[in-house]
C-alpha cells in the first residue's frame, strides 16, 4: 500500500460492558480475570433456556447526556442510548470537542443488529386487537384502536439507524455517517469503512463503533430458537470458554464501544494521545464456513498493514465459545499462518458475546495492553481442544513485546473481517 | 498526493419492482408514466390510514432459482428480491458462472433491510401473556408461547445480515461482505462504499445495490404513526405526486436493485460491456433532527457538492438530476432548495424528476432501483417524467418534467437518496466514452 494515504489513527475509546463503564474498570476487570457473564437480572428470565448474560447492570443513560438533550431518551431503545452514552466517553477520552472544529469533518460509522421492540409497548395494541389473546388480530381494530394507543414515534425507537443519527445530532456531526448491519462483524465493519473514509480525504475525525442489547424476553426468545446457547447455567464465570474443549455455546451480551478514529495530522496539530495506527484491514465471505474466509480476510489485512506474522503480538480473535465456530476460526488462522501462527488472545469469557461492538470492544482490550505493555489472559481456557490447535493465552497477563495486533471478527453466516492496529510511539 | 484511485464502471443491472423484473420493463414504465400503486394484498390492511402502496406482483423465487428456491422459502422478502435481482444482474455482466473469475475478488455491498416480523403471531402472544390491565408481558410465559409458535428459520431471517450472505454465498461472491442500513439512503450508499472497495483495490467487481420491504402491518403502523404515508386511498396512482403543491406523503414500495460495479481495468480485459461510468459520490449528515430534515437542505447540499468533487466535474456538467422526490412536504420543499442553493440560477435549467411518482419509494433499495433508471437515461437520452404534478408549489420552482418524459442527451447525471434521521446520499453516473 502507498505511504502517501493519509494514516489513520485511534484517539479515543469509551466502552459500556458488562465489565464495566467506561476504560478504568473495564481494564482493572480484565487485569483481575474477572468475567462479566451472570445470572440475567434485566428482567425474570426463569423459564428461559438462557438465563445467564454479559449485561451492562445499571446502566443509567442519564449520566452520560446532557440536561439539554434527555427528553430525547424516550425515543431511543436501550441499545441507542448505549450508544449514544459510548460515543460522549470516546469524545471525552480523546479529549475532543467537536464543536471546536470544522463540523463537516467529523463523521459517523457505526455498526448495528436488530433492535427488539419493547413488548410492554405493544401490549396495549395486542389486547384490544385479539379480544384479550383469544382471537387472531383483528386487522380493522388494530389499523385504529390498535394504533390510536401506541406512541407516534414507536417506529423511530427501533431503527438500527439512530444510534448513529442521534449520535450526529447530538455532537453536530455532518460529515459522513453510514451504519453497518453485519451482526456480529459490523462494528469491526464501521472501523474498517471509517478507516478509508478518512484516507480518502473526506474526514477528519470518524467515531466509530457500535451498540447492541439482546437481554430482553423477545431478543433472547428469537435468538434462543436458532441460536446454539450455552447450557451451563449455573456456573456464568465459567461458561464462557472460548477454544476450550469444554465450550457449548454463546453467552448472549450487551453493550457498546466507540473508538475514534482520526487522521493523523489532525491529531497530532490538537496533541492528541494515541491509542495505535490502524494500518491494516481486510474482509470476505467464508462461503463454506470452513476458515477460508477468515484467512482471506487476514491476509488482506496483512498485507495492507505490509507486515509478517513474526511481527504480531498476539491476535485478537472472535472466540464465540461455540462447538463449530471455533473450530472454524482456528482453521482460518492456521490457514493464514501456518505453524508460525501467533498467540491467540479470546475476550468474550469476560464479555460474552456482545453482537455488533464486540469487535471494536475487544479490540479495545489490546489497544489498553499496548498502553499498559501488559495483555491480559483469556479467561476460561483450561482444556486444550485438538481440533483448535491454536496457542491460547491463558493463566496469567502476558507482556506485550510486538508492535502490532491482529482483530477478528466474523458473523454466524460466514462475513469476516480482519484488522491490524500498530502500537503508538511518540 | 501519489495513490492510485481506480475507475469504477457498471458491467450488469438487474431489478425487482413494482414496474416488473427486468430493466427494460422499468425504464419503459417509468417513461410512459405508468405507476405500481395499488391497494395493499399482501395483507389485510383493514382500517389502516395507508391501505395502498406499490407491490412487487407475482413474485415467486423459483422463477429465478428454480428448485433452489426452497431453501429460501422461509427467507424475508429483502433477500427473496435481493437473490432474485441478482442473478440477471450478474447474468447481464457475464459473471454468473462460479468459474468466471476469481471470485474472492468479488464481494457484496448492499443496503439490505430487515426480514418480515411475525406480526401476526407476535401481537396475539404478546396479548396471551401479559395481564389485560397491567399490561405488562410475562417474559417466561412469552418464552412458552412465543418459542412454540415462532418459526425459528423465519425468526433467523429477520436478522440484517441474512440478506448479503444469501447472495454471496448463492453466487459465489466471496470477497469483502457488508451490508449497511441508512434508511432511504442504505442503497446508495451501498453503491458508494462498494465502488470505493474498487477504487481502493480490495475488490474487482461489487455487486451492489440494496433490497427491502416495510409492506408488512408493523411496517406501514409505524410510518402511519409518524403521518409519513400518503392516504390517498381512493385513486392509488395520484397518491405519489412529489414537488406537486398537494404532496401529502410517501407511498411504501418494495423490491430490489443489483448494479454489478466492476474495476474498469478489470472489465476492460475481459471484454465486458460497460453500460456507464459510477464517477461520483458523497455521504453527510443533516445532524438537525431525527424527525426532519434541515429546512435549509445543509445535509443535501454538502452531500451533491461532495459528489461532484468526487466525479470532479462542475455543476453545469449535470444534465440531470434524479430527485429523492418522496413526495413528503418536507423532503421536496428541502431537496428543491438545496439544488437551487447549489446550482444557482442554473438549477432552473437542469431536469429534476422522481422515479417514486410511479414506483413509490422502495426504502432501503429506493437508490439502486433510481440508479439503474439513471444509467437507461444516460444510454437512452429519454428522462422519465414526474407523474402526478399538476398543482404548483412555489417554494417547489424547477423544471420537474412534469407528466411527460423528455428527449435529451445527458452525459452526467445526478442521483439523490436522503435517509430518515439525516443521512444523504448522492451518487453521480457518467457516459463512459471509451478512455
Amino acid at each position: 500500500m502507498s505511504t502517501a494515504w493519509p494514516r489513520t489513527v485511534i484517539t479515543g475509546i469509551g466502552v459500556l460492558t458488562p465489565i464495566g463503564e467506561g476504560i478504568d474498570p473495564f481494564w482493572q476487570s480484565v487485569m483481575a480475570g474477572q468475567s462479566g457473564v451472570k445470572r440475567i437480572s434485566l428482567f425474570d428470565a426463569t423459564g428461559f433456556p438462557i438465563r445467564i448474560a454479559g449485561e451492562v447492570t445499571g446502566f443509567d443513560a442519564k449520566k452520560y447526556i446532557d440536561k439539554k438533550d434527555r427528553k430525547s431518551l424516550k425515543m431511543m431503545a436501550r441499545s441507542i442510548q448505549m450508544g449514544v452514552a459510548v460515543s460522549g466517553m470516546a469524545l471525552k477520552d480523546a479529549n475532543l470537542d467537536p464543536s471546536q472544529f470544522d463540523p463537516t469533518r467529523i463523521g459517523i460509522d457505526f455498526g448495528a443488529s436488530l433492535i427488539a421492540s419493547d413488548l410492554d409497548e405493544l401490549a396495549p395494541g395486542a389486547h384490544v386487537s385479539t379480544d384479550h389473546g383469544k382471537k387472531p388480530v383483528d386487522m380493522q381494530i388494530w389499523g385504529t384502536q390498535g394504533l390510536a394507543v401506541m406512541p407516534p414515534l414507536w417506529m423511530l425507537k427501533y431503527l438500527p439507524n439512530m444510534p448513529a443519527c442521534h449520535v450526529s445530532i447530538m455532537h453536530n456531526l455532518q460529515g459522513p455517517s453510514n451504519t453497518i448491519t453485519e451482526n456480529d462483524v459490523a462494528g469491526l465493519l464501521s472501523l474498517a469503512e471509517a478507516k478509508r473514509i478518512i484516507e480518502r480525504g473526506l474526514a477528519d475525525v470518524m467515531l466509530t463503533g457500535a451498540s447492541d442489547s439482546r437481554i430482553n424476553p423477545l431478543s433472547l426468545t428469537r435468538l434462543s430458537l436458532f441460536q446454539q446457547f450455552t447450557k451451563r447455567n449455573d456456573d456464568p464465570a465459567r461458561a464462557c470458554r472460548p477454544f476450550d474443549r469444554e465450550r457449548d455455546g454463546i453467552i448472549p451480551g450487551e453493550g457498546a464501544c466507540n473508538l475514534i478514529l482520526e487522521e493523523l495530522s489532525h491529531a497530532e496539530k490538537r496533541q492528541a494521545s494515541i491509542y495505535g495506527e490502524v494500518v491494516g484491514a481486510g474482509a470476505a465471505q467464508d462461503r463454506h464456513r470452513d476458515g477460508q474466509g477468515i484467512a482471506r480476510a487476514i491476509q488482506a489485512a496483512m498485507k495492507q498493514a505490509g507486515i509478517t506474522a513474526a511481527q504480531l503480538d498476539h491476535i485478537n480473535a472472535h472466540g464465540y465459545s461455540h462447538p463449530h465456530f471455533d473450530v472454524m476460526e482456528a482453521k482460518g488462522i492456521r490457514q493464514a499462518f501456518g505453524d508460525q501462527a501467533p498467540p491467540v488472545f479470546a475476550a468474550k469469557g469476560y464479555l460474552g458475546n456482545i453482537g455488533s461492538p464486540g469487535g471494536p470492544a475487544e479490540l479495545a482490550i489490546s489497544l489498553l495492553a499496548m498502553k499498559h505493555g501488559s495483555l491480559p489472559a483469556s479467561l476460561n481456557y483450561e482444556y486444550p481442544d485438538p481440533e483448535c490447535p491454536l496457542h491460547v493465552l491463558h493463566g496469567e497477563p502476558k507482556p506485550i513485546t510486538k508492535d502490532y495486533v491482529l482483530k477478528i471478527s466474523f458473523s454466524d453466516l460466514g462475513q469476516c473481517c480482519a484488522v491490524v492496529v500498530k502500537r503508538w510511539q511518540d | 498526493m501519489n495513490r492510485h484511485r481506480r475507475r469504477v464502471v457498471i458491467t450488469g443491472m438487474g431489478v425487482v419492482t413494482p414496474l416488473g423484473d427486468t430493466v427494460e420493463g422499468l425504464y419503459q414504465s417509468q417513461i410512459e408514466g405508468r405507476s405500481g400503486i395499488s391497494r395493499i394484498t399482501i395483507f389485510d390492511p383493514g382500517s389502516f390510514p395507508t391501505q395502498i402502496a406499490a407491490q412487487v406482483k407475482d413474485f415467486r423465487l423459483a422463477k429465478y432459482l428454480g428448485a433452489d428456491a426452497s431453501r429460501f422459502e422461509k427467507a424475508g422478502p429483502n433477500s427473496q428480491f435481493a437473490l432474485a435481482a441478482a442473478k440477471p444482474a450478474l447474468a447481464d455482466a457475464g459473471l454468473l458462472d462460479p468459474g468466471a473469475g476469481d471470485r474472492t475478488r468479488m464481494g457484496v455491498y448492499l443496503g439490505a433491510g430487515e426480514g418480515k416480523q411475525d406480526f401476526y403471531h407476535l401481537i396475539p402472544t404478546i396479548a396471551k401473556c401479559s395481564d389485560p390491565h397491567r399490561l405488562q408481558v410475562d417474559a417466561s410465559a412469552f418464552y412458552r408461547h412465543g418459542s412454540s409458535g415462532f418459526d425459528p428459520r423465519s425468526e433467523r431471517e429477520q436478522e440484517m445480515h441474512t440478506c448479503t450472505a444469501h447472495v454471496a454465498d448463492v453466487y459465489a461472491l466471496e470477497g469483502p461482505n457488508y451490508s449497511c442500513l441508512t434508511a432511504c439512503a442504505a442503497s446508495s450508499q451501498a453503491i458508494g462504499e462498494g465502488a470505493d472497495l474498487i477504487r481502493r483495490d480490495e475488490a474487482d467487481v461489487i455487486l451492489a445495490g440494496g433490497a427491502h420491504s416495510m409492506i408488512h402491518p408493523f411496517g406501514i403502523t409505524g410510518f402511519n404513526l409518524l403521518t409519513a404515508l400518503s392516504v390517498e386511498n381512493s385513486e392509488p396512482s395520484k397518491a405519489s405526486c412529489p414537488f406537486d403543491a398537494r404532496r401529502a406523503g410517501f407511498v411504501m414500495g418494495e423490491g430490489a436493485g443489483m448494479l454489478v460495479l466492476e474495476d474498469l481495468e478489470h472489465a476492460q480485459r475481459r471484454g465486458a460491456k460497460i453500460y456507464a461510468e459510477l464517477t461520483g459520490y458523497g455521504t453527510t449528515a443533516d445532524a438537525f433532527r431525527v424527525t426532519d430534515s434541515c429546512p435549509d437542505g445543509r445535509g443535501a447540499v454538502a452531500c451533491m457538492r461532495g459528489a461532484l468533487q468526487d466525479a470532479g466535474l462542475a455543476p453545469e456538467q449535470i444534465g440531470y438530476i434524479n430527485a429523492h422526490g418522496t413526495s413528503t412536504q418536507v423532503n421536496d420543499r428541502g431537496e428543491s432548495i438545496a439544488i437551487k442553493t447549489l446550482f444557482g440560477p442554473r438549477a432552473y435549467q437542469i431536469p429534476v424528476s422522481s422515479s417514486k411518482s410511479m414506483l413509490g419509494h422502495l426504502i432501503a433499495a429506493a437508490g439502486a432501483v433510481e440508479l439503474v433508471i439513471c444509467v437507461m437515461t444516460l444510454l437512452r437520452g429519454i428522462i422519465p417524467p414526474t407523474m402526478n404534478y399538476e398543482v404548483p408549489d412555489p417554494d417547489c420552482d424547477l423544471d420537474y418534467v412534469p407528466n411527460q418524459a423528455r428527449e435529451k442527451r445527458v452525459d452526467h447525471i445526478l442521483s439523490n437518496s436522503f435517509g430518515f434521521g439525516g443521512q444523504n446520499v448522492s451518487l453521480i453516473v457518467s457516459r463512459f466514452s471509451g478512455k
